[in-house]
């Protein structure tokens, strides 16, 4: 790859306002020093420099003011709990009649783990919706003043909205034609429906996400919001924590009592492994997302104790 | 403050008067001898820029240069002088520690 094509790629990693500012100068000084192709050191150094802007456009370095700080950490669990929710629905939908694999009395432990799991996502959303919700007055505010500034997230919102509203209704339509049997994976054309669904709702609320993101690094907060934020950030996270342990311990109590449940085999199969691919994934998602989440609310719960 | 902080590099090469991003960077290498990468030197130029201690000195969009502020020449002597400071205390020291072991072999054979 040319010198010019590299520094333009190189260029590309940092944070559009950045890019705007600084974004031509860096490049020619790329070219400029880099003779006919650029170095690996120097791709090295700029990805890096990058990676330390993008962070802090997002609020997570700690040279930020305070409040900016816990605005960040915040902002890093709501993107994280939006991975997260994605994960449990696909260990909801995993998990569908998991009671009938199991006999009533080795149901407890499985049972228990499974209940925290339900109550812990109750739990999260409440306190999202509550930070959404202490937000949305300077959230609104900043629509009515600068709209424009997020139109290409209102137009994501828009069409994905657009797109999974009627799927919706189409898939419960075609649904209640189906008996149980065809629903669970016997008809080809539900199952592709029900996935092209899954794919735009995934997409759908991805741009939602993105948007309350966008609005959430732009809005103004009182000093006493920033401080409701912060504390919901570290509950939300710590609902997040019991909900990862739960479904390992729920995942354990299953592989070992009826494997042949994770993997969709028959009924009482045995030398099957517990590690099904849906399962694992939505796992490490759920891992991620949580080890993320308390990065950012640690780094909310430091920056409010900062700011007193 | 290390005199290998790329701000301070930045701040001490735009002492003698304003240069874009390729001269501050050949200028640093020339009287540091530290090779900044150009992801670090605009890392360092945005900070000091948004801080108010340096200010682009042109409208060129490619080769932009930079000059120090007045907050940005104060910002330099202050850093200097806490440098100059760890200089002298260091200097001194280093000769009292030279002074020290001929007088312990002195004792020793008194």
């Amino acid at each position: 790859m040319s010198a010019d094509r590299t520094a333009r790629f190189l260029v590309r990693l940092y944070p559009a306002a950045w890019r705007a500012r600084y974004g031509a100068e860096l490049e020619s000084l790329i070219a400029e020093t880099s003779g006919g192709r650029v170095p690996w050191r120097t791709c090295l150094d700029v990805a890096r420099a990058a990676l330390r802007e993008r962070l802090r456009a997002a609020g997570l370095t700690p040279d930020l003011p305070p409040a900016e700080r816990v605005r960040g950490g915040a902002v890093a669990v709501l993107s994280a709990w939006a991975l997260f929710v994605i994960a449990g629905v696909g260990v909801q939908k995993f998990s569908e009649h998991w009671q009938s694999a199991l006999p009533a009395t080795a149901r407890t432990l499985p049972g228990a783990a499974f209940d925290a799991l339900v109550v812990g996502a109750a739990l999260g959303s409440a306190l999202v919706l509550v930070g959404v919700a202490a937000a949305l007055p300077a959230a609104v505010r900043l629509l009515r003043a600068d709209a424009v500034s997020l139109r290409r997230h209102l137009r994501a919102v828009c069409a994905s909205t657009a797109f999974v509203v009627p799927l919706t209704v189409a898939v419960i339509l075609v649904a209640h034609r189906l008996t149980e049997r065809q629903r669970s994976g016997h008809d080809l054309r539900y199952g592709g429906l029900v996935l092209a669904w899954a794919v735009v709702a995934v997409a759908c609320f991805v741009a939602w996400t993105a948007l309350a993101v966008a609005i959430a690094r732009r809005i103004e907060l009182t000093h006493r919001v920033v401080r409701l934020e912060a504390i919901l950030a570290a509950g939300t996270t710590l609902t997040m924590v019991s909900m990862t342990a739960a479904t390992a311990v729920w995942w354990a109590a299953l592989a070992q009592r009826a494997p042949w449940f994770l993997t969709g085999s028959a009924r009482g199969t045995t030398n099957v492994s517990p590690l099904a691919p849906q399962l694992v994934l939505a796992q490490v998602c759920m891992l991620a997302a949580t080890a993320a989440a308390a990065a950012g609310a640690a780094q909310a719960v430091r920056a409010l104790r900062a700011a007193r | 403050m290390a005199t290998n902080d790329p701000s301070v590099l930045i701040l001490t090469s735009l002492a003698s008067g304003p240069k874009h991003g390729y001269a501050l960077a050949q200028d640093i290498l020339g009287f540091a001898g530290v090779q900044l990468g150009p992801g670090t030197l605009y890392g360092a130029i945005a900070r000091l820029e948004e801080r108010g201690l340096i200010e682009p000195a042109g409208e060129e969009a490619r080769r932009r240069p930079y000059r120090l502020t007045a907050a940005g020449k104060d910002a330099l002597d202050d850093t200097l002088a806490q440098l100059r400071a760890v200089v002298d205390e260091g200097t001194t020291r280093l000769a009292q520690a030279r002074r020290q072991p001929r007088r312990r072999v002195r004792a020793r054979h008194a």
